[in-house]
């Protein structure tokens, strides 16, 4: 086991229930894991087996019906929302299937929202600076709906890392995206993320892609049933043993 | 949130339009109520100055002993213009004739309102006069000229007096409409009294100063005085002296209050709409600004200030608007308003800003209080929904909102509880309807063509969606037909109240000798329905046991506005009960009823302290009569009828010989009729009123363009909630329509099932609204205004009609754009 600081996120006995008009739905079931800090981790399984929702969970954007999550040693779990938003504004970043731009807000605006609404001065340079960053130095002044669907996911990726969070969580950043534009942002994706040295917990259903990351769970049916270590060299991070979990 | 970015995000949601509805409806609000109140403070205003004319002044202090000196001085104290006039009776004398005159002593500033219309002739051309006579001339009423047999310039004698009778009285201020009791009016000056030696101690006299000033001193004068008015000064303003225009002012005050009430809560609906809408567009911006880690304390703190920054920014559009709206309406109206009309106080604009703000707050706040509780989940699952908590608090807060602005803005409970239970009730049955209504056209859409059968099935698919569209375009089709039939209900009755060719001049005095001549000669000459009274003169002098003096002091009553007992007065008898008259205790007498009895009317026997079985005695020309109370009369003095206080059973004043009245309709046929009537038979007097009736008819006239102003307003706010209503629901519209282009729907084939739609949805609104708008104005109307109500076949074919008309209207044109552009834009923009 690590040591706690060690420790991104951990996630204890976690399970959702939603009660539907047909009755009860057990959606997640008593999933536990950790995730260490710098490390690349991809959710993989088949749709509907509850990736999305573990994601929300981890990331704290939804509360677990029973168990715990952890994120930098506090548990997010016990937080109301208000104090989980806080936990977010400072250290998480997120990627989107369907990319959650703002159509309102330009590209540049879309990118310097979090640092804005952390109240941070001066978001501007750096907001610039990052959208040069991910190659669009030309569109910053673009509304959405004026660019691709690849390069809304640049604006998207700028976005998560222009405030900096040492978590990154992204779902299925590339589902939206054609193979040819799809590789790209993943290039990308992994290329910043070893630049600012982010957490990385990535959602696929794509096996290549998950192959990419330092290792990889697999969820079925709202539990856990395998994780494996990939040994890529020079993905980084630390490196756990294979180890069965849930059933 | 920083406010530089919270301005920020309210500049970008404007610059993409997203505000624009919202702003324009809250904008609407503040301008409706700012023009319609702006438009009654001064519509009062001028109708209170107008009225004022009738009374010759803004108020009256009158009694029968001198004004004291205390009372002037205070009001002087107020600043408020005084004239005193003092009243008696007296005969005038001229050669060998004389008349009994009511005499009238003015100081040169008579009158302080309005103006004494005179005439160089009896009957002749009028010359307005603002300031009463000179010393050493009177001017008499036009009737007493032939009456005398002399001609104006000439002279004529009041008592040890001697005067020049300057001019003919054509109308004067005062003479309201209780002008049956009312001698022929002689005016002269108040220093003049003195040389007449006519008011001696102990004779009947009449005190009374006029007033004129603002409102505001008229007012703490009034309270101030209160205490020492009570017991022998009768404090008078034109809504006690002139019943008729009093009840009109009072109706007219209720319907303005109704309408802008209406158009305040249609307005409110409206910003509801848009606001729901608002917040709608914006859960998924929310819940993304919610990943982004925006606190739901910041949410909140952001949206409140939008909501100040917005309603800041309404409420100067609307207050602007407002003061130019209603300075072209004034323009519009200039020919039948008066030229200086009173400044508008800052009453409307306080208004204005309270209500846009409670608008705000209470409309639009708990929509957007919604996205405070959006999960960030939304993000990834879009049909995550609100709490059933928040929408408790929405409609509370509408409702106290709602209800806050009625009690205050109606300043009636009762006007606003009957709309409130009006509304509720109608909410309900309204409901219930369009649950139905939706039912049955499922039946009819199984056989219809496919672009009906796509329309139905879309209202049907989204059913509660399209019941709250039907409750919402049928409140404001309601609102509307509301207050379409009581205008007409109201101009019906005022128009009825003196209705076209009625008696508008009285014969009295007739001997019986001379009836059927006269009648003969009105025949010839006007407009005669041939109606006779006969009628004397008489006091009453004991009632049961004791002098009529000793009764009336025993039993002081409450006699605003009713002769005292005593006076002498025009007595009458009849075997039918007359028309305008209503026995409200006791019963009317049969046919030949032998016993003696007289009827006596309600105020006058109020005041007087007399109930049935009362006996009254009554000196007519030294012949006492005797007499039993046997019912007591309402009369409709609002009628320009004879109406009698006495009445009496016929048996009773066998031993009477009466004169007799009749009255005609002159018209425009040229008053030199009545000289020629007057020359003919000298001793009949002629009574006009004319006048009475033509300022009358032209305050009516001016309440009712009043009201068909608001109307016109009111349907801006109603079209207002129509576009909001048909916008809130145009997004979902909007997809669905784009989804069926993409899959082949033709252009035809979706505005073909988007009319339909809009037609069943006007259709039943219309029809809804008809139902909903027939129960509140039975209950308006025999509650608040007071009318006798029946149902309106004809709004059983316009509501419907209507509704169908105005919301395909605006329906098709708000989704134009949805049939113009191609499908993928708007699937994209979504
Ligand atoms: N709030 C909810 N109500 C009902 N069903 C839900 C809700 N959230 C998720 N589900 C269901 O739970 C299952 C897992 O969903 P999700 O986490 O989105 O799976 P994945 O991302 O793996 O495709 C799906 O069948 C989904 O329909
Ligand atoms: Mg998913």
């Amino acid at each position: 086991m690590s040591s706690p600081e060690q420790v991104a996120v951990c996630a204890i006995a976690v399970s959702k229930v939603v009660s539907t008009i047909e009755g009860d739905l057990s959606i997640l079931d008593a999933v536990s894991l950790e995730i260490n800090a710098g490390e690349s981790v991809a959710i993989v399984g088949e749709s509907g087996s509850g990736k999305t929702t573990l994601l929300g969970i981890l990331a704290g954007l939804d509360i677990p019906s029973s168990g715990q999550v952890w994120f930098e040693g506090n548990d997010i779990t016990a937080m109301n929302e208000e104090q989980r938003a806080q936990v977010r504004a400072a250290s998480v970043g997120f990627v989107f299937q369907s990319f959650q731009l703002l159509d309102s807000l330009n590209a540049l605006e879309n990118v310097m929202l979090p640092g804005e609404l952390r109240g941070d001065g001066a978001v501007r340079k750096e907001a610039t600076a990052i959208l040069k960053r991910v190659g669009l130095g030309n569109r910053i002044t673009h509304y959405p709906r004026q660019l691709s669907g690849g390069e809304q996911q640049r604006v998207a990726l700028a976005r998560a890392f222009a405030s900096k969070p040492s978590v990154l969580f992204a779902d299925e950043p590339t589902g939206n995206l054609d193979t040819r534009t799809g590789e790209d942002i993943i290039d990308l994706l992994f290329e910043m993320n070893r630049e600012f040295n982010t957490t990385l917990i990535l959602v696929t259903h794509d096996k290549k892609l998950a192959d990419r990351c330092d290792r990889s769970l697999v969820l079925s049916a709202g539990s856990l049933v395998f994780e494996s270590r990939d040994v890529e060299p020079g993905s980084g991070g630390s490196i756990n043993s294979v180890e069965q979990t849930g059933l | 949130m920083k406010p530089t970015l919270l301005l920020s995000l309210l500049w970008r949601d404007w610059r993409s339009g997203e505000l624009s509805l919202l702003l324009s409806a809250l904008v609407v609000a503040v301008t409706t109520v700012v023009t319609i109140s702006l438009f009654v403070d001064r519509l009062q205003s001028a109708l209170i100055a107008e009225s004022s004319t009738v009374l010759g002044a803004d108020r009256l202090i009158s009694g029968s002993v001198p004004i004291p000196g205390s009372f002037t001085r205070a009001a002087s104290d107020y600043g408020l213009l005084q004239s005193n006039t003092i009243s008696f009776s007296s005969m005038v004398f001229a050669g060998n004739l004389n008349q009994l005159v009511a005499v009238k002593a003015v100081q040169k500033n008579y009158p302080l309102r309005g103006s004494i219309h005179t005439s160089q002739q009896a009957f002749g051309p009028v010359n307005i006069q603002t300031s009463g006579p000179e010393r050493g001339e009177v001017w008499m009423d036009s009737r007493l000229f032939p009456a005398l047999a002399i001609r104006p310039g000439d002279s004529v004698a009041v008592g040890e007096a001697e005067f020049v009778a300057q001019r003919a009285i054509i109308q004067e201020p005062g003479r309201g409409t209780s002008f049956m009791d009312l001698a022929p009016r002689l005016l002269m000056h108040i220093d003049d009294i003195d040389k007449t030696r006519v008011v001696q101690p102990g004779s009947r006299i009449s005190y009374t100063v006029l007033l004129r000033g603002s409102e505001e001193n008229l007012q703490k004068l009034h309270t101030q005085l209160s205490a020492e008015l009570n017991t022998r000064f009768r404090w008078r303003s034109v809504r006690d002296s002139a019943p008729s225009i009093r009840s009109s002012l009072d109706r007219a005050e209720n319907f303005l209050l109704l309408g802008g009430l209406l158009s305040v809560l249609l307005a409110g609906v409206a910003v509801a709409l848009s606001a729901r809408r608002y917040a709608f567009r914006h859960f998924d911006h929310v819940a993304i600004l919610k990943t982004l880690g925006a606190t739901p304390g910041q949410i909140q703190k952001g949206f409140i200030a939008l909501l100040v920054v917005l309603g800041t920014i309404a409420t100067v559009l609307g207050l602007l608007g407002g003061g130019l709206l209603h300075f072209v309406m004034l323009f519009a109206l200039q020919s039948y308003l008066p030229g200086d009309l009173p400044a508008p106080g800052f009453g409307p604009f306080v208004l204005g800003v309270v209500t846009g703000f409670i608008c705000l707050f209470s409309f639009a706040l708990p929509p957007l209080f919604d996205l405070k509780e959006i999960s960030p989940m939304r993000v990834i699952r879009r049909d995550l929904d609100v709490s059933q908590r928040s929408k408790i608090l929405s409609y509370g807060c509408a409702t106290v909102g709602s209800l806050t602005l009625l009690v205050w803005y109606s300043g009636s409970l009762k006007l606003t509880l009957y709309t409130l239970v009006g509304f509720a009730s109608v909410m309900i049955v309204f409901g219930g309807l369009s649950l139905l209504l939706l039912r049955t056209s499922h039946v009819v859409g199984t056989r219809a063509s496919s672009f009906v059968r796509l329309a139905l099935a879309n209202l049907q698919r989204h059913y509660k969606g399209t019941v709250v569209q039907i409750l919402t375009f049928s409140i404001a089709i309601m609102m509307l037909l509301i207050l379409i039939l009581l205008r007409t209900a109201l101009i019906e009755e005022w128009r009825s109240q003196v209705p076209e060719n009625a008696p508008d001049h009285f014969v009295m005095n007739i001997s019986t000798h001379d009836v059927t001549a006269v009648q003969q000669l009105l025949e010839k000459n006007t407009y005669y329905k041939g109606q006779l009274f006969p009628m004397t003169r008489g006091r009453v002098v004991r009632v049961n046991d004791i002098s009529a003096t000793q009764w009336e002091n025993l039993s002081a009553g409450d006699g605003a506005g009713v002769p005292p007992l005593r006076g002498e007065r025009n007595l009458s008898w009849t075997h039918e009960l007359p028309l305008n008259n209503q026995v409200v205790a006791g019963q009317w007498w049969a046919n030949d009823e032998p016993k003696h009895y007289v009827s006596v009317e309600e105020s006058y026997a109020l005041a007087a302290g007399l109930s049935l079985g009362d006996r009254l005695q009554v000196d007519i020309g030294g012949i006492f009569v005797s007499a039993v109370i046997r019912n007591i009369r309402k009369v409709n003095w609002e009628s320009m009828q004879p109406n009698f206080f006495i009445l009496f059973s016929p048996s009773t004043v066998t031993e009477i010989s009466a004169t007799y009245m009749t009255s005609f309709h002159l018209g425009k046929r040229g008053k030199q009729f009545l000289n020629e009537l007057l020359n003919q038979y000298p001793t009949v007097s002629v009574l006009e009123i004319d006048r009475v009736i033509e300022q009358i008819q032209s305050i009516i006239s001016r309440v009712s363009q009043a009201i068909e102003l608001i109307l016109v307003l009111v349907l801006a706010s109603g079209s207002m909630v129509l576009i909001a209503s048909i916008q809130a629901g145009s997004d979902e519209r909007l997809r669905e329509h784009a989804l069926l282009r993409a899959l082949g729907g033709s252009k035809g084939l979706i505005r073909g099932a988007l009319l339909v739609e809009f037609m069943v949805l006007g259709f039943s609104a219309g029809f809804i609204a008809t139902v909903g708008a027939e129960l509140s104005v039975a209950v308006l109307q025999s509650q608040v205004f007071r009318l006798d109500s029946q149902l309106h076949p004809w709004i059983w074919l316009i509501g419907p009609l209507m509704g169908l008309i105005t919301v395909t209207m605006v329906g098709m044109f708000g989704t134009r754009h949805l049939v113009a552009t191609p499908p993928i834009t708007v699937l994209r923009n979504l």
